[in-house]
């Protein structure tokens, strides 16, 4: 009894504003999912229902990881690593390619994204790394925690899965920086980065601004290994106009949806470019969820949107500064981090400030792999926000 | 914090991090404020025209009313079965929604009873380029397939009835030529740059229907259609409604016209009615004919290629697109341009020996025995070709040409009606360029007894016969005289157009209509047999020859005002072929005008009245 006692008390104690914006964001999804959807006359018409069975058993995930103590994921990180290391590759031979990426794997009539569990690998692989070597002694080592990020990067990248492969690289400096790695490398790094989007972007436009033959740019793209999905999108991005039916459709689309919205959107179930179709059907319940809200609710429903997240991602950095060790600690900025990447890179992408890549909107886009891994993530945060002292 | 030695370096870092993210967000949220609320409407506007299409919707057609109030031209309902595309959508290619919509044709034809008049080519043309409107498979259903169809087949998911207003013309072939008929518009170039897509709508392609179809078309409403990514439709709004076009209110008597078709009867020719007091066209009848409802509710090329290549040329309007050598009827023209210049008077005699020399041309008389010392009011009567030859010299070409060229010969009368041809009204001029030589007297001579290149239409014949009967005034012939737009209480009339007044001497114009008066009422007038009980009439008979010299082709004409004093028709009948004007035409005339006066509704096939 007294055990039970316990475990309720301890559970009391979980963030409950974190919690309140967590079903706030759940029910938005679902809602949008529903109009994005309700008019279809084919089998994903239930994705509302689905969605809503997914989030139902992801809470369930969420309220019972607050149980879990995170501080034994350490024993079974690294076999975790492993696994989905392994899972990886076998995406890569045996996965079911749809829209002409490998990213998903059936095994049990259960379709899993190997992907979303690596992000979750990688943070608690990370935390664990860096909470073993402990403070004090010399700060940790840039390359190592990278070379760890860089094993499951890679392979989703050969997915290929370029926006999900780059989600890791905030999320490494940002356990890094806070598990005290010194912040000159780390700034050097960002510098390094930025130079070399410039140099790709230089490799994607300078040719043809210098008037290369159409071969010529042919074979030095090749050279490079720029994929021809990959140059178009970042084509399409800087010249979104290159290419309004062709690769540019879903970006000029979803920049119509969002500024068509205006201060108080078009009403619920209302939004002509959600319901015409011309946010495209496959999209629109996931990764595009974004325009179809801004798009009926207006500049007032999306900026209220990102407010939930502002609340979810001040409580997830709340929990690792009032974590009891430091594990704890960078484990809540990676996952805090891992939620913020994603909610910029959707909304920046669907806003037209990024290039268009798979980056689901976390807790509202449809997807079920993802969401339940989202919440057993958030699940660990509140674990580690049970067990601050004091 | 206790926890943690090094707690607030790391609060520090923990407070950058969030720093970052909330100047990440802070980034974002500007961003949609630009898109949503700055660029206002930009993007909205391009949201609604992606995924809309405008479409032209036709206003009512207006009605050609005679001048009784009956209606000539009418709008009715045709019920057309149409098909909703989106309904019969399948997944995949296109090719299988077609045969979708190829199965569904079938089973609507076992109940409508007779095969679509849509072919899958149709079928893959409007997926192409009209797929958010309507698939019509089937138009003007009869009331039986009407009744089948709504008894079977109502409620056919994706299937329809659409009512669409046809053309009709309730009296038939009646004055067809006058009023014309539709075909469906093409729609000009205006229009294709506003609207995607634009309702069927008919349009004017001869007679009225033609010359005043701007007003008849009304204004044309718009429809916006919303469309899905693919095209479907999924909406239609009503942006404007669409105006009716006018009614015309048109000078025809329902009742003069009947009885002109009636003297018509088949014989190729034409009747042409005026009233002389304002050049209202009474009547205008033109045989053979055709029904305007046989183009109708769709126009038929095959049909029409037959009817233009009939030898009969039923289609043409003999009335006013088609000339004739005048003969005979032109000699009043020439006897008020003989009086006029003074080189003629009423008592000038000229001799017929049944002939007459001049320059050098032999002028016969139909009379060949001769009519010795002829003056005007005789030789009218008589129609005496010797005394016209000769006052027609001595008057001089060019004062013949100018009276009759004030008098509307030579040029369109500027009717309101649909092609007109002008006819030919020759001079020194005008031989030049055509035949490459000079005028000569012979030429005078012939011309004043109406042949040589004389030609002219009945129109023509009419207007100046009405100008004969009034005293020298010129009315441009009109067929409408009032115009009614829609939701106006009454119509606007048109004023009648003098085109001139010839200004003729009271004792010219008298010593002419004498004459013509001479030419029914007298015992021995060349136009007896025109003559009716219980009003007097006055008119002229002519016979020309055309073609081949002594082939015996001869238009027999007649021209006729009454009554005499107060004269109220002006009329001017021709026949292509007959003996001559006092045997073929007055009989017909007599006929005609008793009817008319008498206020008969129609001729009995014996001639008597009914």
């Amino acid at each position: 009894m007294a055990r039970i006692h316990d475990m309720w008390r301890l559970w009391l104690r979980q963030n409950w504003w974190m919690t309140a914006a967590i079903v706030a964001l759940l029910v938005v999804g679902v809602l949008f999912i529903h109009s994005a959807t309700h008019l279809r006359t084919d089998r994903t018409r239930f994705l509302d229902i689905q969605q809503i069975r997914w989030a139902m058993g992801g809470m369930a995930v969420y309220w019972a990881t607050i149980w879990l103590d995170y501080r034994r994921l350490r024993d079974a990180a690294w076999a975790f690593y492993g696994l989905v290391v392994a899972l990886l590759v076998a995406v890569l031979v045996v996965g079911a390619k749809i829209y002409g990426a490998r990213r998903w794997l059936t095994a049990f009539g259960l379709v899993v994204q190997p992907s979303e569990l690596a992000k979750l690998a990688v943070i608690v692989t990370l935390a664990t790394w860096l909470a073993a070597r402990g403070r004090g002694a010399t700060p940790p080592s840039i390359w190592k925690a990278f070379a760890l990020a860089a094993l499951p990067m890679a392979l989703i990248l050969k997915e290929p899965d370029l926006g999900t492969a780059l989600v890791f690289v905030p999320i490494t400096m940002a356990m890094l920086f806070t598990g005290g790695a010194s912040w000159r490398p780390l700034l050097a790094l960002i510098v390094a980065g930025a130079l070399a989007v410039t140099a790709l972007l230089s490799i994607v436009l300078l040719p043809e601004m210098l008037d290369m033959r159409p071969e010529r740019q042919e074979a030095l793209f090749h050279r490079v290994g720029l994929s021809h999905y990959q140059r178009d999108r970042i084509e399409v991005f800087l010249r979104p106009d290159s290419d309004p039916l062709g690769a540019g459709w879903n970006r000029r689309q979803s920049e119509i949806a969002i500024g068509s919205g205006g201060m108080w959107g078009r009403g619920y179930m209302q939004g002509r470019q959600n319901l015409l179709g011309f946010l495209p059907r496959t999209v629109s319940p996931t990764d595009f969820i974004f325009a179809v809200i801004a798009e009926e609710t207006g500049f007032a429903g999306d900026a209220a949107l990102l407010g939930l997240y502002v609340v979810l991602l001040g409580c997830g950095l709340m929990a690792a500064l009032q974590a009891p060790d430091l594990m704890g600690r960078v484990l809540c900025v990676g996952i805090t981090t891992l939620i913020f990447s994603h909610v910029f890179i959707n909304v920046a992408m669907t806003g037209g400030l990024l290039p268009v890549t798979g980056i689901p909107l976390p807790l509202v886009s449809y997807g079920g792999t993802f969401l339940v891994s989202t919440l057993f993530t958030l699940g660990l945060v509140q674990s580690v926000h049970v067990r601050k002292a004091g | 914090m206790a926890a943690l030695d090094a707690g607030a370096h790391d609060a520090l870092r923990v407070a950058g991090l969030a720093a970052l993210m909330a100047a990440a967000l802070l980034l974002l949220t500007a961003n949609l404020w630009r898109i949503q609320v700055r660029t206002v409407g930009k993007f909205d506007q391009d949201a609604v025209e992606q995924s809309t299409r405008a479409l032209r919707v036709p206003g009512a057609r207006g009605r050609l009313l005679a001048r009784g109030g009956e209606v000539l031209a009418d709008n009715r309902p045709a019920c057309n079965v149409a098909l909703d595309l989106a309904v019969f959508r399948r997944a995949g290619r296109w090719a299988r929604t077609v045969d979708e919509v190829l199965r569904e044709l079938d089973e609507l034809r076992h109940i409508i009873g007779r095969p679509p008049s849509l072919t899958a080519a149709d079928i893959d043309r409007h997926i192409q380029s009209r797929l958010p409107m309507p698939l019509i498979a089937w138009r003007d259903l009869s009331p039986e397939e009407l009744a089948r169809f709504m008894e079977q087949a109502d409620g056919r998911p994706g299937v329809d009835v659409v009512v669409e207003p046809v053309r009709a013309y309730p009296q038939g072939s009646r004055a067809a030529h006058v009023l014309g008929y539709v075909g469906r518009a093409g729609g000009d170039a205006e229009d294709k740059r506003t609207y995607q897509f634009v309702l069927s709508e008919s349009e004017g392609r001869a007679g009225l229907e033609k010359r005043w179809n701007k007003e008849l078309c009304g204004q044309p409403g718009t429809a916006r259609l919303d469309v899905d990514v693919t095209g479907f439709r999924r909406g239609l709004t009503v942006e404007r409604s669409p105006e009716p076009g006018a009614d015309l209110h048109l000078t025809l008597d329902l009742r003069i016209q009947k009885l002109a078709e009636a003297a018509l009867g088949d014989m190729p020719g034409a009747i042409v009615m005026l009233d002389p007091n304002c050049g209202d066209v009474l009547a205008m009848a033109s045989a053979p004919g055709f029904d305007p409802n046989a183009f109708l509710p769709v126009f038929s090329a095959s049909l029409w290629e037959t009817l233009n290549q009939d030898p009969a040329k039923p289609m043409l309007n003999r009335a006013m697109s088609e000339v004739y050598a005048p003969g005979s009827v032109f000699k009043p023209v020439v006897a008020s341009a003989a009086l006029s210049s003074g080189r003629v008077t009423t008592e000038t005699l000229f001799e017929c020996a049944g002939y007459a020399v001049i320059g050098g041309l032999r002028i016969r008389c139909w009379n060949t025995a001769g009519h010795g010392s002829v003056a005007l009011r005789r030789g009218i009567e008589q129609s005496c070709n010797a005394y016209f030859a000769q006052a027609g010299a001595q008057c001089g070409w060019d004062a013949i040409y100018e009276l009759a060229r004030r008098m509307g010969f030579g040029q369109p009368t500027g009717i309101d009606g649909y092609y007109e041809v002008a006819g030919v009204l020759p001079n020194d001029a005008w031989k030049r360029q055509h035949w490459h030589e000079g005028w000569r007297l012979g030429d005078t001579a012939n011309c004043s007894i109406g042949q040589g290149a004389l030609a002219v239409t009945p129109l023509q014949m009419a207007a100046a016969t009405a100008a004969l009967a009034n005293g020298g005034r010129v009315f441009r012939p009109r067929f409408v005289r009032g115009v009614q737009r829609a939701g106006e209480a009454a119509p606007a009339w048109l004023a009648p157009v003098l085109v001139r007044d010839l200004q003729w001497k009271p004792e010219l114009a008298r010593a002419v209509r004498q004459g013509m008066y001479d030419v029914i009422m007298s015992p021995t007038g060349t136009g007896r047999r025109a003559r009716i009980e219980g009003a007097a009439l006055a008119g002229k008979t002519g016979t020309a020859e055309f073609g081949v010299k002594g082939s015996g082709s001869k238009h027999t004409w007649m021209i006729v005002f009454g009554p005499y004093e107060a004269p109220r028709y002006a009329l001017a009948m021709l026949f292509e072929q007959g003996d001559s004007g006092g045997s073929t035409v007055a009989p017909r005339v007599r006929r005609l005008m008793q009817s008319v006066m008498d206020g008969a509704e129609e001729l009995a096939p014996d001639g008597s009245h009914t």
